[in-house]
């Protein structure tokens, strides 16, 4: 059996599914080698590792930070099915949730916007250097589900500059915060409309404070503080007062996508961590790959694999096609991911046993990182009506 | 033909289908009017081989618009069709080719009385006369057995100790024959497509269609089967939902349309991801299986999953529809029946986690008889709080 699957790997007959898969055999390599090693040590002391960094976003090498970034822009020029392929070798070579979510931020939640909606001058200003990893954008992921949240960050008319706006409020959960050099932030006007701004980190009255979450420790976390900070014009992102139909939506989806990407490789790592489990581990006097209970579970572990993998790269490649992607999709693939991470989690917990002697502990990490994975993108209670509305016909437009 | 893949006649006709437990003759013609039979087999075997996509979108129509038909028809056409082109040679086209047409009907006979997946306890058995071979034994809960016309079955070997060949073969049977017997079983669901047992005495087999076959090729073969039910699963579940929406819009509960109601959202959004996943995965595995690969276990996975999540997604739709929804002769109580009927089908799911999990590097099945827990001493009570005490 070829296991696991892979839907989406890039067919080998185009020349950019050729540069796909090396980017993927790269990826694969480098995190084996460099981010495996010290994940389980990185996990414990909470630390972000630039070096690492700097070699996955090495443009030579599997060039992470620009993947979704035009070539034309110094990008890899991937689509985002290719895309979704990659995350997902980071997230089982690195077996490092944290890492995933981090450069995922950066990679997608934090550059697409600017490449779908950023004035030509923002692309060619921010875009370049964001491949190549010199700067890192960083967002709060309580922004990415609208206002199913209230907004925390107001936007007022600069008095003294024409087109200037004043923000105000904190964000928190701001993933890779403390490590970039600017964000992007969703402010809500007087009359409740909302703006997209893309801030830089040396913007006066500007703050950020490092934050530790209890899950994903490997992934900088802060709180962004603006206090009446003054942004020009050049600032916004798409059209003033747009973020509702331009910004938000696209966050969404590429939350729910992209973010559930590193989750695929989380999967089959468990799953591989299981299965050596069941082999070498004993129950009654025999292999516990033997119980039948073992088998049933190693079995649906590998399907939920594969199911969610079809859902998260039907919903990307969305995203390649004619026309815009389909929330509705992008939020099931993300339902599933999530329950399925859960459920795999679990299942592995139970056939890898309490307190390994040794190895990373990815089924003791995981356990605490699904649930706070599950939490974000809105969770079930955001997902659950996403879903239904588009059923129902509920809902606008 | 009709090359949409719909079958309003057949949908029109589904609640009498089930409820008189009898595919009436309109359903057969309609199938050979829309081309459906013909879709999965190259020209020369007198298909039009569709591609993989086209056959996936046909078959879902017709299992939406009665399960009980798609059953019989897809047996037919697709699963014994496809065993009799990949394990015979040219001549059994002839065999073929009215399954085609729509002019004769296949079953699949495997399943013995006595066990459902075990070999072990199937009896039945080919012996040569020197004109052929005769076959000998009972064939249980087979689809199409009460009016087949061809069974392809699975069978022992009778064989003189110097042949080295397999224990098992295929034989094409002729069901119109004196040394046939067939029966009907009354089943819970799907209850229009027939169902039953075939009895085999001396029944005559022309020489070249006893096919030797190693067991394990038995599973390659079924995976046309398990993907057949799990398409069925996906529809059955599809039409549950589509009825649990409609029904969510339309009735109104304590002053709001129940869609109003978080708790019935929740049950739509999370049956609709889980058919979109089991779909993207059949058309996944079909679109292997038609260009050659196995995909046994990728189909194999989508069997499990798909027909266990229409059983859920048929039971929220029960709940949805509330005391409507068990009501005979609803549309979402046939659903509910119906559903149960793929797990088990083609191989019951836990059977097919077997067979992943040894694929994903566990080794076979290991059967031991129980009592594994006495030793451990696990099966003794504890003292009291205060130690043994007497009397």
């Amino acid at each position: 059996m070829v296991f696991p699957h892979h839907p989406a790997r890039p067919d080998g007959a185009s020349p950019s599914a050729k540069a796909a898969q090396e980017l993927a055999d790269r990826t694969q390599e480098l995190t084996h080698r460099l981010a495996r090693p010290t994940t389980a040590d990185r996990d414990r002391r909470r630390q972000w590792d630039d070096t690492l960094l700097t070699a996955l976003c090495d443009p030579t090498g599997p060039h992470l930070a620009g993947l979704l970034v035009p070539q034309s822009l110094g990008g890899a020029g991937l689509t985002a099915t290719q895309t979704c392929h990659i995350l997902d070798t980071l997230g089982e070579g690195s077996r490092d949730p944290g890492l995933g979510l981090a450069l995922t931020v950066h990679t997608a939640l934090a550059t697409v916007p600017l490449r779908a909606l950023g004035t030509t001058a923002q692309r060619e200003r921010y875009l370049p250097r964001m491949a190549s990893g010199e700067w890192l954008g960083a967002l709060s992921l309580r922004q990415t589900q609208s206002t199913a949240s209230p907004p925390t960050i107001t936007a007022r008319p600069a008095p003294e500059r024409p087109g200037g706006w004043i923000l105000h409020g904190r964000a928190d959960l701001v993933a890779l915060g403390p490590q970039a050099h600017h964000f992007l932030v969703i402010a809500e006007h007087d009359d409740t409309t909302r703006t997209a701004f893309v801030i830089d980190r040396d913007t006066p009255r500007l703050h950020v404070h490092s934050t530790d979450q209890a899950a994903m420790p490997t992934c900088p976390w802060a709180t962004l503080q603006l206090d009446d900070c003054l942004v020009l014009p050049d600032a916004v992102l798409g059209t003033v007062r747009g973020a509702a139909t331009e910004t938000e939506p696209l966050l969404a989806t590429l939350d729910w996508i992209f973010t559930s990407a590193p989750w695929l490789g989380i999967m089959r790592a468990l799953t591989h961590d299981a299965l050596a489990a069941a082999g070498t581990r004993t129950l009654f006097g025999t292999p516990l790959a033997h119980g039948q209970s073992t088998r049933f579970a190693l079995a649906d572990i590998a399907t939920r694999g594969e199911l969610a993998a079809g859902l998260l790269h039907h919903a990307a490649a969305q995203f390649d096609a004619d026309g815009r992607p389909s929330r509705r999709d992008a939020a099931a693939a993300r339902l599933f991911t999530v329950t399925a991470a859960r459920a795999v989690t679990q299942d592995a917990a139970r056939l890898i046993g309490p307190a390994a002697a040794d190895g990373d502990h990815l089924v003791e990490r995981a356990h605490r990182d699904a649930l706070f994975f599950a939490s974000t993108g809105g969770g079930t209670d955001v997902l659950h009506p996403v879903i239904a509305a588009s059923l129902l016909g509920s809902g606008r437009p | 033909m009709n090359t949409h893949h719909t079958f309003p006649g057949i949908a029109a006709r589904a609640a009498r289908t089930d409820a008189t437990g009898s595919i009436p003759p309109e359903n057969w013609q309609d199938l050979k009017d829309s081309g459906y039979l013909r879709l999965f087999h190259p020209p020369h075997l007198g298909g039009t081989g569709a591609d993989a996509a086209t056959q996936v979108q046909a078959m879902e129509a017709l299992a939406r618009a009665c399960s009980g038909t798609y059953w019989s028809a897809t047996v037919s056409a697709l699963l014994c069709a496809k065993l009799i082109s990949t394990y015979g040679d040219e001549r059994h086209h002839r065999l073929i080719r009215p399954l085609l047409t729509g002019d004769r009907l296949a079953a699949f006979a495997i399943v013995e009385p006595a066990a459902g997946s075990d070999p072990a306890t199937y009896r039945t058995t080919v012996r040569p006369t020197g004109n052929g071979y005769t076959v000998n034994g009972e064939k249980s809960r087979i689809t199409n057995a009460p009016n087949a016309d061809l069974a392809v079955t699975l069978a022992r070997r009778d064989k003189p100790a110097d042949d080295t060949g397999p224990d098992w073969c295929l034989a094409f049977v002729d069901l119109n024959q004196p040394g046939v017997r067939r029966y009907d079983i009354p089943h819970m669901g799907l209850r229009g497509m027939p169902w039953g047992g075939i009895v085999y005495t001396d029944a005559h087999i022309d020489e070249s269609d006893v096919i030797p076959l190693p067991f394990t090729e038995l599973a390659e073969g079924m995976t046309w089967g398990w993907l057949l039910v799990s398409i069925a699963a996906v529809a059955t579940a599809e039409s549950a939902l589509t009825a649990s929406v409609r029904h969510a819009r339309r009735r109104i509960s304590f002053g709001r349309p129940l869609a109003h109601m978080e708790g019935v959202q929740a049950q739509l959004a999370d049956s609709r991801t889980h058919i979109d996943a089991a779909r993207l995965l059949a058309h996944r595995g079909a679109a292997e299986r038609v260009a050659g690969a196995s995909a046994r276990d990728l189909i194999g996975m989508l069997k499990i999953y798909a027909t266990e999540m229409s059983v859920q997604v048929t039971a929220r739709a029960v709940q949805i529809h509330g005391a409507t929804g068990v009501t005979q002769g609803h549309e979402v109580e046939r659903h509910y029946r119906d559903a149960q009927m793929n797990v088990i089908g083609a191989f019951a799911t836990n059977r097919l986690r077997e067979q992943i999990a040894e694929h994903l590097g566990l080794g076979p099945a290991v059967y031991r008889p129980f009592d594994w827990l006495t030793p451990t001493g696990l099966t003794h009570d504890p003292v009291s709080l205060d130690g043994l005490t007497t009397g």
